[in-house]
């Protein structure tokens, strides 16, 4: 007797999927669906070191397919990596082609079951987070099965229970660790119904998560569960939006934290407050030791994550800054605090002009934990790592940025904005570069709208960047002609110059061209992608230096 | 309102449940798994490593630590690779001269990739899907095979070291113990252990040691780097075969009395190694 392989097993999964679902639809359901695609072709390019795989065309592509009935829901998605693009994903490799996610959804009255693949995240994740972030290759969803109950207004239970994605080979593959979790929140506006009368909320909840991974290790008594809970607060008024989470995390040896046996915990405050025309907000975060992964050897910090810490630096969208030096999340112990400024002057005074005028400043910084290391006094004392001091920085700064933004519309055709960014930049600690020194840039960017027409118009960026450490001097030019509604088309060039750093003049050109029409999106682009790090969330993944041919397309119906 | 009732009853026992507090971490030696009746595998170790490379000597650290802990089931081996293993110009002063690469040690880090160091395989078997590992996953790589019963037995039934010519001979004898499909190769490895020589150690104050003891150092492959056809095919329950090497000659510069002789079967398109057996010249 013959196993099928898995390719034929995700087939089996798929086509009658993909045969049924039409004919659900039919019957009064409703089939929406979206569908994705990468392909890259590959050039040789020694003066960038361009990494030029056996096989010279990598494509990625996943394919969404959702039916809703009533009440019930079911889905899957197909992907693709034939082979996957260079350097993609983050984690653990995906290979082949087949069913990454399924799942059937269905809601009675106050309870959703969604048995299969679900994400979900309690709180601000600290704890739990399961989630996907494509272009990042990351992805953690679990496969169990999730309950969501609403036992009295304002109250609301979840329950998770599965294993977590770890990779993809002609399908999902599954980590070793069972992660069971539950999460209360209680609203007290909808809970106290008329009896609170105030215009404000007060949104509390707790969570519980805990982690199952067998003990072989012969030489270290490893906890098999690893238990982590979190309690949060978010009060909210018309004007302010207070939130404050707190999470421990048991003894974890893991390792990413050298197998020490010291509890984890986290602390995050941040407060905003807004009014029509200004906003400001402050925040402070501690991590320390909150690594939290499902099993616990495992290969890059990617992979089978169970919590998610969120930053607290701004994420540029500019090339420059974006992709130079964006700060990554540093789990295993940072401080860091942020503070932000908006005001938006009206048009028609002083400040404001004609058309109104925008501002923003924000700071940022982020600094090691303050730790004492444990000497080797004896075996149990030496394996619980190091003492801190809740909330203390420590002597190294892993990143400051001060950056300002002014926008403002100059005429009716013309909108132009300025930027200003000041990074302090630990590449050693944040892109894993020992020796090398703290990197500190100034970058300056003028960015500029204008329309022709109502359906053409042209964005253009100039940016520059000065250092004196790490690849020195950058400037980089990019223009984008929007022909509404269909086309578009762009051109962007980064020098890379040095400066004051001794490097070889390189230019990074890149041309692209698009069309849109109704559901579906195509772009091609052609020229040198330079080596760089891509960042979301404070999760960064490396990105080879590449040349070639890229071609993306994207449909939703 | 009744199933909510049931919370604080159901999370303390949750909170209970979903939590193990260690308070001593260090596990009691027990001498291994490898007990029990019939053969079981034994585990190769290869710990690829480089005088350069200043992270690698506690990497094997983890591997003397584990074989400490399974002195008859776990054979560790140390293979000197990629650019971490140059030695250092110039060449004479005494300064990181020694070229540990070996022919078969290059060819292991290109056919299995091996890129950064330190990284090792155990029984070349993937483990969280990948055959290389970092030395965090060793110990519960190896605790995943030990214990498993064998498909094979190899043992050296000869060995013997002629110290006026400084050659060994041996004879493996490699016996299939359950019926085995898939082609499978026998190679032989000669180690050196005790090796006194330069090696950069993190750990060290300065880095810079000239007197490391490098353990259980690749020297050479009797018969290549891929060895000798051992199962072509399949095999049936009780098949024995011999394999003998007469006469292998022994750099002189290398101390018999610290040498020994790694046999292993591993799976031609896998590459997992089956099972393995170790012996040294003097017992």
């Amino acid at each position: 007797m013959c196993r099928p392989s898995r390719v034929k097993r995700g087939l089996a999964v798929v086509l009658p999927l993909s045969l049924l679902l039409p004919a659900l639809a039919q019957e009064g359901g409703q089939l929406h669906g979206n569908f994705s695609t990468d392909v890259q072709y590959y050039n040789e390019d020694s003066a960038i070191g361009a990494v030029v795989p056996d096989q010279r065309l990598g494509a990625n592509a996943w394919a969404n397919l959702i039916y809703t009935h009533g009440n019930f829901e079911l889905g899957g998605r197909f992907e693709s990596y034939e082979p996957a693009l260079v350097g993609y994903p983050a984690g653990q490799q995906y290979t082949g082609s087949g069913v990454g996610y399924r799942y059937a959804k269905f809601k009675q009255e106050d309870l959703e079951i969604t048995v299969g693949n679900f994400f979900e995240q309690f709180g601000q994740g600290m704890i739990f987070r399961s989630y996907e972030e494509r272009y990042l290759g990351v992805d953690n969803s679990m496969d169990g099965f999730q309950l969501k109950y609403r036992p009295y207004r304002g109250v609301y239970v979840k329950g998770v229970f599965g294993r977590q994605r770890f990779g993809f080979d002609d399908g999902t593959v599954k980590g070793v660790g069972i992660v069971r979790g539950l999460d209360t929140e209680v609203s007290l506006s909808e809970l106290l119904d008329s009896a609170w009368t105030c215009s404000s909320n007060l949104i509390i909840g707790g969570s519980f998560v805990s982690k199952y991974q067998e003990d072989r290790d012969p030489l270290l008594e490893l906890p098999e569960n690893v238990g982590a809970w979190a309690l949060r607060a978010n009060l909210t008024t018309p004007r302010w939006n207070l939130y404050t989470e707190y999470a421990y995390k048991i003894n974890d040896p893991n390792g990413k934290n050298g197998f020490i046996y010291k509890p984890g915990q986290a602390l995050l405050v941040n407060a905003t407050y807004s009014v029509k025309g200004f906003g400001a907000s402050v925040g402070a975060h501690t991590f320390d030791n909150m690594f939290y992964q499902s099993d616990r050897a495992a290969p890059t910090p990617f992979d089978l994550n169970i919590n998610f810490l969120p930053p607290l630096t701004k994420q540029h969208t500019y090339n420059l800054p974006a992709t130079l030096y964006p700060y990554a999340t540093q789990p295993n112990g940072e401080v860091s605090t942020q503070g932000e400024v908006f005001r938006k002057w009206k048009k028609g005074t002083a400040l404001g002009g004609k058309y109104g005028t925008k501002l923003a400043v924000n700071y940022s910084v982020a600094y090691s934990l303050e730790t004492t290391q444990l000497g080797a006094v004896d075996d149990t004392t030496q394996r619980l790592g190091y003492t801190t001091q809740f909330f203390l920085p420590g002597d190294r700064m892993y990143f400051q940025d001060f950056n300002i933004e002014l926008r403002k519309k100059v005429s009716e055709t013309w909108e132009l904005a300025l930027t200003y960014l000041n990074l302090v930049y630990d590449i050693d600690i944040i892109q894993g570069k020992p020796g090398k020194p703290l990197v500190y840039a100034d970058i300056v960017i003028l960015e500029g709208l204008h329309n022709f027409t109502d359906r053409n118009s042209l964005r253009f960026e100039l940016q520059y960047l000065r250092s004196k450490q790490d690849q020195g001097n950058w400037v980089t030019g990019v223009a984008e002609f929007t022909f509404s509604p269909h086309w578009f088309i762009a051109a962007q060039d980064q020098y890379n110059y040095g400066g004051s750093v001794d490097v070889e003049p390189t230019h990074y050109p890149i041309g692209s061209v698009g069309y849109i029409r109704g559901g579906n999106r195509f772009q091609m682009n052609y020229g040198r992608q330079r080596a760089g790090i891509f960042c979301v969330g404070g999760v960064c993944r490396q990105v080879p230096a590449a040349n070639g041919l890229a071609l993306s397309i994207t449909s939703t119906f | 309102m009744r199933n909510s009732r049931l919370l604080p009853i159901l999370l303390p026992a949750l909170l209970v449940q979903g939590c193990d507090y260690v308070t001593t971490p260090i596990e009691a030696p027990s001498g291994g798994n490898n007990g029990g009746e019939g053969v079981m595998r034994k585990v190769l170790l290869e710990d690829f490593t480089g005088h350069q490379c200043n992270n690698c000597p506690g990497a094997t650290q983890t591997a003397l630590q584990l074989q400490a802990v399974y002195p008859e089931a776990l054979i560790v081996m140390g293979i000197h690779v990629i650019n971490f293993a140059e030695p250092e110009a110039p060449a004479g002063d005494g300064f990181y001269d020694t070229d540990f690469r070996t022919p078969a040690g290059n060819d292991y880090a290109d056919q299995f990739g091996v890129s950064f160091l330190p990284v090792g395989m155990v029984s070349r078997k993937e483990f969280n899907s990948s055959v290389l590992l970092d030395d965090d996953a060793w110990s519960s790589a190896v605790s995943a095979i030990l214990g498993e019963p064998a498909d094979f037995d190899v043992w050296f039934s000869l060995l013997e070291h002629d110290a006026g010519a400084n050659t060994v001979s041996a004879e493996l004898k490699v016996a299939v113990i359950n019926p085995v499909s898939g082609d499978h190769n026998l190679t032989v490895c000669l180690t050196e252990d005790h090796v006194v020589d330069w090696q950069l150690n993190s750990q060290a104050n300065p880095p810079d040691v000239p007197d490391y003891d490098h353990r259980h150092v690749l020297r050479t492959n009797l018969n290549g780097s891929w060895g000798d056809p051992v199962v072509t095919g399949s095999a049936a329950t009780g098949d024995t075969l011999t394999f003998t090497y007469t006469d292998f000659p022994v750099d002189p510069a290398w101390n018999p009395a610290n040498c020994a002789l790694v046999g292993y079967v591993y799976n031609t398109a896998s590459y997992e190694v089956m099972q393995a057996a170790q012996r040294e010249f003097q017992p």
